[in-house]
């Protein structure tokens, strides 16, 4: 049988947009797909086991704990690096994603240095982008959409070699002005989408148990599911975010 | 000299008469539009504050000064509705008059709609009190507008992050508020929530606390939405030696010692009956009292435990309020009743998930099997980011499926609801959607089992459509005829 090790970095400090969904997608695909997975929670000052986890989920956070964050991560930097490089799985949403870059700017002007994972940088922002988003993500041969609901001061800009998750169709993405929503890189994701992202996205989420299996030389072997309700919460968004109604809530936001 | 003297005085009156003016024509549109909108079934809270404002932005403060008693503001996350109405209820019994926006329409334009209801046509309000539910969001803005003689501050839980921001920025906003209150005010706040209590309090200024004080049961809800996990202080891990939900409940940081104060008014003895109210025993600086309150539901002990304390703080009698306290029915869309033949019908909000999560809780300590519909919205009162829905505890709904006959789900965000319930556990083919309102809620009342309860968990504008319906099928009154 198949096997993930998932480590969730603090589920107690990023868990701020419903990242519970996310882990809950990942956990319950993974059993309809037959795939053993073992999630371990990680505390901060707790120490990852890079040998021992094949996908690291992070979600999103409140500033004063991505702080703390990016401070205890800081120090195991150059072991992250290596397991990156030779394809470990990264799921980071919004506070996380940002993290993953060289470094954030907040409003007040501290400068918040990155773990330089991936090549981006993030800058604070006037106004807060908000509101449903709809990407177009060529993770797949035709492209698939992607729907979430987006919620970040900070404008991300991706290094000209860095590959972005999509490309935006509705709303603002990593900057509200180049059209690219969140980055790929080797079997890392970063997203500013949460909604939860991964439950109204399915392929995406069996994407990710992909690329984790890769990693350690296991094959995928999907199984048949009936993904009819997610199918229809999906388009239901986008029709949502079509609609002169999401117009107007994004005006008065 | 003279003469430009002469010539500013005329200028001020002019200026004042004009001030008067735009008032009256502010409070008339206001008046009209309540007038109109009530006629065509709505409840007028939203569209007739906005107007008026739009023309005469000083009607707040303005008809605010005319209450001889003053303002009474009640913020924070959870029981805003709740604790403004047992508050309202105490001060009837002690025989004041009160304006109140009882609906849980709280933002600026809501607590206008209340005061412009209130008032004659000539401008004049002849009431005592008003007691206002102000959104945190809306909080400074009102608080600078109204100048309250009281703030009631209820808790701080993560809410409608795409609205409010994080729990931290709805903290600060909470302090902003608080320090645009007059000097001789007073505030009440709750003892058992960490985030409140480190908010420095300014010379001069009363404060009153509350908490409770009995033991209580262990909590077997995941993630119940503990966001203030840290010492406001050091930030250092809390400790907590009774949790009585979330993150309420007797902390101390074992870094900076920063902990827990005795609270001023305490909550001492909760015993449940059968029928489902509560003995209790409150112990208030100087007396303590008994009594039997008929609202389920830890929340609604701070809720009641924060009227007691505000009514405290206006020196009424014990005797007023264990009167008004025993009459408690619940709030506006708060586990609101309604019977339809053998059947009943229980109406509860849920806006967020430590809310949501605690409705879910007293759902599951029902005896018999119930109906179950869920109703999600994603417009600007309800958050537009459904998110949430992912952080409610829907896995201990699913645990105990063999309690509900039926499970609907309706609104404009039925898919997600879906979504979420086949996530959680749920068999998607146990899931009812019908995105229609009316019609959904037809098929849960035929899902109810005859003598057994409905129950409906609505977002905040769902709530008002779903009152609607009950309203045309003969059940309850519109809101603003209570």
């Amino acid at each position: 049988m198949a096997k993930i090790r998932i480590c969730h970095l603090y589920p107690a400090h990023l868990n701020l947009y419903g990242d519970r969904g996310n882990m809950l997608a990942l956990c319950r695909r993974a059993q309809w797909h037959n795939i053993d997975l073992e999630v371990t929670p990680i505390e901060p000052g707790e120490s990852i086991n890079f040998a021992q986890c094949d996908l690291l989920f992070m979600g999103g956070g409140q500033d004063s704990d991505q702080k703390l964050v990016a401070a205890d991560l800081k120090k195991r930097q150059a072991e992250l690096h290596k397991a990156v490089e030779e394809g470990m799985a990264i799921f980071a949403v919004c506070g996380s994603y940002q993290l993953l870059g060289h470094y954030y700017t907040a409003s007040s002007g501290e400068k918040i240095s990155g773990l330089e994972i991936v090549d981006l940088y993030t800058e604070a922002g006037p106004k807060r982008l908000i509101g449903n988003a709809v990407v177009k993500c060529s993770l797949w041969d035709p492209p698939r959409t992607l729907v979430g609901f987006e919620n970040h001061a900070g404008k991300t800009y991706l290094g000209p070699s860095l590959q972005p998750l999509g490309e935006v169709l509705i709303g603002y993405g990593n900057n509200g002005t180049d059209k690219k929503e969140g980055a790929v890189y080797k079997n890392v994701i970063g997203t500013y989408l949460h909604g939860s992202l991964l439950p109204k996205n399915p392929w995406l989420t069996d994407k990710i148990l992909e690329k984790a299996l890769s990693y350690r030389n296991q094959v995928f072997k999907p199984a048949r599911l009936d993904d009819s309700i997610e199918q229809i919460a999906h388009d239901s968004v986008i029709k949502l975010a079509t609609s002169k109604r999401h117009k107007k809530l994004s005006s008065r936001v | 000299m003279q003469k430009t003297k002469e010539h500013h005085a005329i200028q001020g009156e002019f200026k004042n008469h004009f001030l008067k003016l735009k008032l009256l024509l502010g409070i008339w549109t206001g008046k009209t539009l309540i007038t109109i909108t009530r006629l065509l079934g709505r409840g007028g809270t939203t569209l007739p504050g906005r107007l008026a404002l739009k023309i005469a932005p000083h009607i707040p403060s303005c008809l605010s000064g005319l209450l001889p008693e003053g303002c009474l503001i009640v913020t924070g996350t959870n029981g805003k509705t709740t604790t403004s109405a047992l508050i309202t209820g105490i001060l009837k019994e002690a025989g004041y008059s009160c304006v109140h926006n009882q609906s849980g329409s709280n933002m600026s334009w809501g607590v206008v709609s209340a005061l412009i209801a209130a008032a004659s046509w000539r401008g004049h309000i002849f009431e005592d009190f008003a007691v206002l539910e102000v959104d945190e969001g809306a909080f400074p803005q009102v608080a600078q507008n109204v100048k309250p003689r009281g703030i009631i501050i209820t808790n701080i839980f993560r809410d409608q992050l795409d609205r409010y921001g994080e729990v931290d920025q709805i903290r600060d906003n909470i302090i902003k508020g608080m320090d645009l209150q007059p000097e001789y005010g007073f505030e009440v706040l709750n003892a058992d929530d960490p985030s409140l209590v480190s908010i420095e309090k300014r010379s001069g200024k009363k404060r009153l606390s509350y908490g409770l004080e009995f033991n209580p049961g262990a909590d077997t809800f995941k993630n119940t939405g503990r966001d203030i996990k840290t010492c406001p202080l050091c930030s250092a891990k809390l400790d907590y030696k009774r949790i009585f939900y979330a993150h309420l409940g007797h902390y101390h940081c074992p870094d900076c010692g920063y902990k827990r104060q005795e609270p001023d008014v305490k909550l001492t003895e909760c015993i449940t009956n059968p029928d489902n109210t509560a003995n209790l025993q409150i112990a208030l600086p100087g007396e303590a009292i008994k009594t039997n309150f008929p609202l389920m539901g830890t929340y609604n002990l701070y809720n009641l435990l924060a009227a007691v304390t505000c009514a405290k703080a206006l020196n009424i009698s014990g005797t007023d309020i264990t009167a008004a306290l025993e009459k408690s029915i619940p709030s506006f869309g708060r586990m609101e009743l309604f019977k339809l033949n053998s059947k009943t019908i229980v109406i509860a909000l849920i806006k967020n998930p430590v809310g949501a999560n605690e409705v879910l809780r007293t759902i599951l300590n029902e005896a018999d099997r119930i109906s179950l519909l869920i109703t999600i919205n994603d417009k600007i009162a309800d958050g537009t980011d459904v998110s949430w829905l992912w952080d409610v505890d829907f896995e201990q709904l699913s645990a105990a499926r063999d309690k509900l006959t039926g499970i609907t789900v309706s609104g404009l965000r039925a898919w997600d609801m879906a979504v979420r319930f086949k996530y959680s556990g749920f068999d998607p083919a146990q899931i009812r959607v019908e995105e229609n309102a009316a019609r959904a809620v037809e098929r849960a009342i035929e899902d109810t089992p005859n003598g057994g309860k409905l129950f409906i968990l609505p977002t905040y504008t769902a709530m008002l459509e779903i009152r609607r319906i009950l309203n045309k099928k003969g059940l309850g009154k519109p809101y603003w005829e209570e």
